[in-house]
């Protein structure tokens, strides 16, 4: 991020923190109906799992509360990167096959300032601050004896588990440079897929559905053995592994969005018709 | 005909400071999938789609001054946008080279966009679900503004562009008219030393077409600021612009002053004859366009007939009340050109 200084970078973040401020207070019943539907989506995200895994005291090797923890990861993952980042930044296939990076273009940011910059704690956090509560609650039943450096170990985790679903998302949404209408909604369609895997416990599955989970499409990677490298249900040399499965991840996706950024710059995306609708 | 290039004057040697764009033999070309009907046209796709090569624009070259106020016109697919989209950044020539601000748009983006401003008369940079002056308040950071240079342009294009209305409203509520003025405030905040501005009169009704042109021309005029225009409506670009580009099939058609246009098509002029009586004068060497009610309008090709003879000819119709002479609309003229160069290929 060239000439970005920290304190630009806040002002970038704290105008679009205003903005969603305005946007969730514009009027009552619109803030009362958001904050009604968030709750209730939320709850439901989790329910499912956790309740079975309450009526059969667990699933597979982990137990009610260690689900709960999982799903409660998850929800911290992918409320996070709700929160963070300019408007589909997540869903960036949306920006490509929509034909909106030409308004990216016209910003004098740098491209991954642009994505970056936005911050909406108010209309997006109802996900992370419900993955939050519900991971003291998990933490408070299990009643571990942590050692010190485990809260900077669930920080470095869930960034880890971050960079994966981004860079998932992104390598895929690098479809939408070559089929823009088509590949529009594939960011949704990889994300959507990725939240449904990964509230999962794994545990106990035969390796076919496991290994390919954990390396062909990484949901594994994202809540599950996270979940079981952070409660000591597995560590040795694999505890490195979803780090350096992030890296490479992140240095493909590198290769192959650039790759299809020039690809769009030598061609363009024609889906603007008059009145600014897309077509 | 179709001696395009006797058409098109090279620009005069200017200092290269002097230079806000540069189109130095710049070639774009698109690669166009052809693709069959329905029954065995689509079972042929799958396996073997065929490509056509489109030539969007054809080595083409101008160069715009500093200050200046250029139309950029051509007929459709003629290659005005693309070479926008090249001069904004977001298209790369096959061939040639574009600067601007002495800036390549592609390697100097970042630069170039807090001195460039763009306007695209089909899109909107506002914030779609939020007030406009939210949108302004969102650009002053993200193009990190000064204080009082925002201040005093955000006073400026309140005032001149009648937004005082419009600021607290939320942008997708607004009518075009309004949008393309709050879109136009928002281009100016960062005080943009060149403008891009496609079709951005492109929907607009007279009222607000005229306040557009009207507060181009000023900005220009007062302010300095380059721009470069293009529209489907040549008589706006003609009352906004000293000079024209065009473009047809790719190409550089013609670079020079509107009048220079006419002469080419033959310098056609209209006229307007008021008579007594229901006789339909007779005049030689005109074309009778139409009329009725003793007012008949003609139309002389000047290069072929002197005005001196034709005010002769004018003199001799009996009854004669009244003649309006004016030039032939710049639509009527472009069109004419448009039409020999499709003729021609």
């Amino acid at each position: 991020m060239a000439n970005i200084t920290p304190k630009r970078f806040w002002g970038l973040m704290k105008i679009h923190a205003q903005m969603d401020l305005a946007s969730l207070m514009r009027d009552r019943a619109y803030m009362m109906s958001w904050i009604a539907a968030d709750i209730i989506s939320n709850v439901s995200s989790v329910a499912g799992i956790f309740l079975l895994a309450w009526k059969f005291d667990g699933i597979g090797s982990l137990d009610r509360w260690e689900v709960l923890f999982m799903l409660a990861y998850a929800n911290v993952v992918m409320g996070f990167l709700s929160m963070c980042g300019s408007p589909n930044a997540l869903f960036v296939s949306r920006i490509i096959g929509r034909g909106q990076w030409e308004h990216m273009y016209i910003m004098p940011l740098p491209y991954p300032t642009a994505l970056a910059m936005g911050f909406f704690p108010f209309t997006c956090s109802s996900t992370f601050v419900t993955g939050a509560v519900l991971m003291g609650v998990s933490l408070a039943q299990m009643n571990l004896a942590l050692p010190w450096w485990w809260g900077s170990a669930l920080v470095g985790s869930i960034a880890v588990s971050m960079a994966i679903v981004t860079a998932l998302s992104y390598l895929l949404s690098s479809l939408a440079f070559y089929a823009p209408v088509q590949c529009e909604e594939i960011a949704t369609t990889v994300l959507s897929s990725v939240q449904h895997t990964m509230s999962f416990p794994l545990s106990g599955m035969p390796g076919y559905v496991k290994y390919p989970l954990l390396t062909i499409f990484p949901a594994g990677l994202t809540a599950w053995y996270p979940t079981m490298l952070l409660l000591g249900k597995t560590g040795g040399a694999g505890a490195v592994y979803p780090a350096v499965f992030a890296v490479l991840l992140a240095l493909v996706t590198s290769y192959v969005f650039g790759k299809g950024l020039k690809y769009y710059a030598k061609v363009g995306i024609n889906r603007y018709s008059s009145g600014g609708h897309r077509c | 005909m179709r001696k395009l290039e006797s058409t098109v004057t090279p620009p005069a040697a200017t200092a290269a400071d002097d230079i806000a764009i540069r189109v130095d033999h710049v070639t774009k070309t698109f690669a166009q999938w052809q693709r069959g009907s329905a029954g065995a046209g689509s079972i042929r796709n799958l396996f073997k789609t065929e490509k056509k090569l489109i030539t969007a624009v054809d080595d083409v070259s101008f160069t715009v001054r500093r200050g200046e106020f250029v139309a950029y016109a051509g007929p459709n697919g003629a290659g005005k946008s693309t070479t926008m989209k090249m001069l904004s950044g977001m298209l790369v020539p096959s061939e040639g080279s574009v600067s601007v601000l002495g800036m390549s748009p592609q390697k100097d983006r970042i630069e170039l966009m807090k001195r460039l401003g763009m306007l695209f008369g089909n899109r909107t940079e506002l914030w779609w679900d939020h007030p406009v002056i939210q949108s302004y308040e969102w650009k002053k950071v993200v193009w990190d503004i000064p204080d009082e240079v925002y201040r005093r342009n955000l006073a400026m294009v309140t005032e001149l562009l009648e937004l005082e209305e419009l600021v607290a409203t939320f942008a997708r509520e607004l009518s075009l008219g309004q949008r393309m003025r709050a879109d136009l405030g928002m281009l100016l905040l960062h005080e943009p030393e060149v403008i891009l501005l496609d079709e951005p009169t492109l929907g607009l009704d007279v009222v607000a077409k005229r306040q557009m042109i009207a507060f181009l021309k000023r900005i220009n005029r007062e302010r300095g600021v380059t721009i470069l225009v293009t529209s489907h409506d040549m008589d706006d670009l003609e009352e906004m612009a000293q000079r024209i580009v065009m473009i047809a099939g790719g190409k550089l058609a013609y670079d020079g002053s509107f009048d220079g246009l006419r002469e080419i098509t033959g310098s056609l002029t209209q006229f307007a004859v008021t008579v007594d009586g229901g006789e339909i004068p007779e005049l030689e060497g005109c074309r009778l366009i139409g009329g009725q009610h003793g007012v008949y309008e003609y139309e002389a090709d000047l290069t072929k007939m002197p005005v001196a003879g034709l005010l002769e000819k004018l003199a001799k119709i009996e009854g004669i009340r009244d003649v309006e002479i004016r030039r032939a609309p710049i639509e009527q003229v472009i069109g004419e050109l448009y039409r020999r160069w499709k003729r021609n290929g």
